[in-house]
This record gives structure tokens, sequence and C-alpha cells, in this order.
């Protein structure tokens, strides 16, 4: 199965539904070329099976990022001062 | 005057960066204070590596020497592992996918109690992957430096974890059934 974003061997201009299917993931994560994604992208607006597949992953996609962590601003400021012992910022005159 | 320079040049590169690599370094190790240590140690190693950095991608440069410098961390604590075994010591990630899900709220995770059921139930490899890319923002290719593992290894283990979340999330209600 062809599962890589890098896959040195471009899709073709008409792909089968199976062929989409195989980089439907890459696709949604931003990860394909701009050639293969534009293939991918024209191959949704046609197929009727396709795009269910594609909401199917996109939502649990989005149920997962819709909990990504912030970092605490205390913490923030710790790591900060870790770059502070480095690296010392500019004394503006 | 130099110094200064580059002192300037290299906080430009790191401060945007400081998340991620917190982030993972809290993947990476149990406690809030090791992920501080680790990135503390990282950014040390970054400042002495700095000049022979070709500016591009800092995110990579920065995380490949997070991985290396927890790999020497945990080779010091135990050295009679082998290399194999000092890679399968990363990450660290515990029932939720958090580094420690007892810690402090280093990380303000609003995980809800499904998804963090849901990723709860995935092994650790692959709960890996999914914390570090759908969590930590980490490109495929982010990822599989971290990990150590093929872009490909990445991938799979990506759709495998998703396709277990969507079950869990569909029969918990979370998500609606296909029809």
């Amino acid at each position: 199965m062809r599962w890589l974003s890098r896959d040195p061997t471009p899709l073709p201009a008409r792909p089968s539904c199976e062929q989409v299917g195989a980089v439907i993931q890459a696709y949604l994560d931003g990860e394909l070329g701009a050639d293969d994604a534009e293939v991918v992208a024209e191959h949704l607006r046609h197929c009727d099976r396709c795009p269910i597949e594609a909401d199917k992953l996109r939502r649990v996609i989005e149920a997962i990022r819709a909990q990504r962590p912030d970092l605490a601003p205390d913490v923030r400021s710790q790591l900060e001062g870790l770059l502070d012992g480095v690296a010392p910022p500019a004394i503006d005159d | 005057m130099e110094t200064s320079a580059t002192d300037a040049r290299f906080r430009e590169q790191v401060l945007t960066e400081l998340d991620v690599l917190y982030r993972v370094a809290r993947r990476l190790t149990h406690t809030s204070q090791d992920a501080e240590d680790l990135v503390q140690d990282t950014l040390v190693r970054a400042y002495r590596s700095f000049d022979r950095f070709d500016g591009r991608y800092p995110r990579a440069w920065l995380l490949t020497i997070l991985r290396n410098t927890r790999i020497n961390q945990v080779r010091k604590r135990r050295p009679d592992l082998l290399d194999d075994e000092v890679a399968n010591k990363l990450p660290a990630t515990g029932a939720d996918g958090r580094a420690d899900a007892t810690e402090s709220q280093a990380l303000r995770d609003h995980l809800t109690p499904q998804v963090r059921s849901a990723l709860a139930e995935l092994s650790p490899k692959h709960r890996a992957v999914v914390a570090l890319v759908d969590l930590d923002g980490l490109t495929y290719q982010e990822a599989a430096d971290v990990l150590d593992v093929p872009v490909g290894t990445v991938m799979s283990r990506l759709h495998r974890a998703r396709k277990s979340v969507r079950r869990h999330l569909e029969a918990v209600g979370f998500l609606e059934v296909d029809r």
C-alpha cells in the first residue's frame, strides 16, 4: 500500500479510490506535496465514496486536536529563564 | 560584541521553539522537573554547537539535540542498556498520553474523559505518535526523528491509532456513528 507522502511516484492525474484512500491521512495532515494534494482535492470533489471516508478521519483528527494542551504561563516564563541562562537577551542602551 | 550578536541570533532561532521543545520533553520524561532539565541541557548543547548550525529547520535541529540529550541521560543512568533498549525507553508516556497524568498542570490540557480513555486504550507506541503529531503539532518527519523510526512507521501507527480512537469515540457517543 502506498502510505507515504514522500513516495517518489506522484499520484496519477485520475487516481483510483484505493490510491486516494492510501494518502488521505497525509492529505488531511497537510503532508502531501502540492501537486498530489490538488489531485486528491479534485478526486474528492467528484467521488461519491471518498469524501465520506475523508470526513470520518477528519472528525477524529479534529476531536483529538481540539484537546491540544496550552503551556501554562509560569512554565513559559521558566523556559525563557533557561534560555536567558544560555544566551542572555541584549540590553538596550 | 561578537558574542552578543551570536546570542541574539540564537535566541531568535530558539525562542519560538521553546514550547514544542518542552512539550516533547514532557513526552520523553516522567516529570515536569525532568522535562525542564532536559530542555536546559538541550539549550546548552545547542548553544555550544550553534556555530555549526546552518540556520535551516531550527525545530528539527533542536529536536535532534533534545532526543540525543535524552538518550545520553538514559544511558548515564542505565549504562547496562543496549542501544535498542535505550531507544525503547523513549518515550515515557503514561496512560493518557501525557508523561505523567498526576503531574502538575504544566501542560494545561483539556482532555475530555472520552478522549482521555480513548488514548489510554492505545499501546504506548501508538499513543506516542498521536501525542507528538496531534497534541504537540509535530510533522511526520519531526515525530519520526524524535522516536527514531521511519516516517512510514509514524504514518502507519498514526493510522492505526486514529482508527482505534474513532471506534472508541463512536462507541461512547462522542463521535457520531456513520450510517
